[in-house]
């Protein structure tokens, strides 16, 4: 019994069936968005969907100078890992697989999606590619600073109140103080944290200020301009999943609070949520701004954000 | 079951390449018109694709130089089945102006047949927007020929 609902948890809610459909709702949603605030009509919210399927239906072509299993086994990794990450994150009281740190575990693996892209880039043997794979790997070291560290502010805020002052990784733990206390960015020192997060989606995602690894236009979308047909439907997908599971991950950690106790309403109320979180971090800064060049996104993410994260730490340091 | 959504997925989301073979230009800025707000090609599921290896629809615009004969002939052959090949403009079918000139290798059905050739000198947006929604029936009919 205990291994059905596990098997149903990965397969149906919060593993691929829900990361797939959720996913690539959220990609067409913001889409549609970004079409309405250019006044144009734009696509139907499904695109994502045929263009998923579109792309299943053409030829593969695998490079004659590229490593081949490396090249078509780097999507399917992203794609498992990223599927893996939603299996943590709880949708208010709900967790299926609830452990000591997952905080830790979700870090480690929303990094291989972006080492997954970083590995099919340089298989396919394209100087795009490698052009493409360097800026990632800037990305990387951009976002990831700030990100830790606002991680680290909530973790003492939350471990200050329940965990005898010793920082707890426990996502089910940062729930349960905001079901305590109400939702984590009405108080005063993480609402630094709060927009360092918020500023940090968008690098994580590649959407448009800081989608320096897959600029569509300077380098043709970097890593993945040798793929075609399925794997790069996948990556697609992937490019999908990672904006589900970072606003997903956002909301839990600033958003959340006991909520109702019913599933089906906690995950409509999640989504919803995640809605606005996507509309002010990805959808309403892609139409507004232009890309930034690589040590621009380098400067601006070791500065502002990361000035941001620290100061929530210490405030938090300081007991406010 | 999958093929009938891969029919649809086709019918939706075609992705063009842009590929200038020594055009004056005037092709290339009424293509670039069809994706702004007032025309939206985006609406059915058009995007230009910056890569040969995304593309469902190959668009070539002016008579083939012979500088980029060559590069035509390649990028051709990296296009992943089922592909369609519409010529935009007068050139690519005549060479228009630039018939007779000594670098030029026109026109374009001497290296690859042609599905839709969409007249004009530059043609209308309306035109190639009616070009582009016969190339995906097309599109559709090739991959329904290659099960």
């Amino acid at each position: 019994m205990e291994l059905l609902k596990r098997i149903l948890y990965i397969l149906l809610y919060p593993g691929l069936i829900y990361c797939v459909i959720g996913g690539l709702i959220l990609a067409g949603i913001d889409r549609k968005l970004l079409a309405r605030m250019q006044k144009r009509i734009g696509p139907p919210i499904l695109q994502p969907f045929y263009d998923f399927f579109k792309l299943l239906g053409k030829e593969t072509i695998v490079p004659r100078n590229a490593a081949k299993k490396a090249f078509l086994a780097a999507p399917v990794i992203g794609l498992i890992s990223l599927i893996t990450v939603s299996l943590f994150i709880p949708v208010f009281k709900f967790s299926p697989f609830s452990t000591y740190a997952d905080l830790i575990v979700v870090i480690y693996l929303l990094t291989i999606p972006a080492v997954a892209l970083i590995v099919g880039g340089s298989a396919s043997g394209s100087p795009y590619a490698g052009v493409g794979i360097s800026r990632e790997m800037v990305a990387i070291i951009s976002y990831e600073l700030p990100m830790v560290v606002s991680l680290l502010a909530i973790a003492k805020k939350v471990g200050l109140a329940l965990n005898n002052g010793v920082m707890t990784f426990s996502l089910s733990q940062i729930v349960e103080y905001q079901a305590q206390n109400g939702p984590l960015f009405t108080k005063l020192s993480i609402i630094p944290a709060f927009i360092a997060m918020l500023l940090v989606i968008p690098c994580k995602v590649g959407s448009l200020p800081f989608d320096i690894a897959e600029a569509e236009i300077e380098i043709c979308e970097g890593p993945l301009v040798e793929y075609s047909g399925a794997p790069l439907a996948i990556f697609k997908l992937n490019h999908a999943i990672k904006m589900l599971v970072m606003t997903s991950l956002f909301v839990t950690l600033f958003l959340s609070g006991a909520g109702t106790g019913i599933l089906a309403i906690d995950a409509v109320i999640q989504f919803i949520l995640m809605l606005v979180v996507m509309f002010f971090s990805i959808t309403l800064l892609k139409a507004i701004t232009a890309r930034l060049r690589v040590e621009q996104t380098l400067k601006f993410y070791w500065t502002y954000p990361t000035a941001l994260a620290i100061l929530s730490l210490i405030l938090v340091y300081f007991g406010l | 079951m999958f093929e009938k959504l891969i029919q649809k997925g086709l019918e939706k989301s075609a992705w063009l390449y842009h590929l200038n073979t020594g055009s004056c230009n005037g092709c290339d800025i009424e293509l670039v018109s069809v994706i702004t707000p007032r025309y939206d090609a985006e609406r059915f599921g058009f995007k230009i694709a910056g890569s040969p290896r995304h593309a469902d629809i190959i668009v070539v615009s002016g008579p083939i130089t012979s500088q980029s004969r060559d590069r035509l002939i390649r990028t051709l052959a990296q296009v992943p089945d089922p592909k369609v090949v519409v010529s935009l403009g007068s050139c690519p079918r005549s060479c228009n102006v630039f018939n007779g000139s000594y670098c030029v290798e026109g026109p374009l059905d001497k290296y690859t047949p042609i599905d839709v050739a969409i007249a004009g000198c530059p043609p209308k947006p309306e035109a190639i927007m009616a070009g582009l929604v016969r190339a995906v029936e097309i599109l559709k009919e090739k991959r329904r020929a290659m099960k």
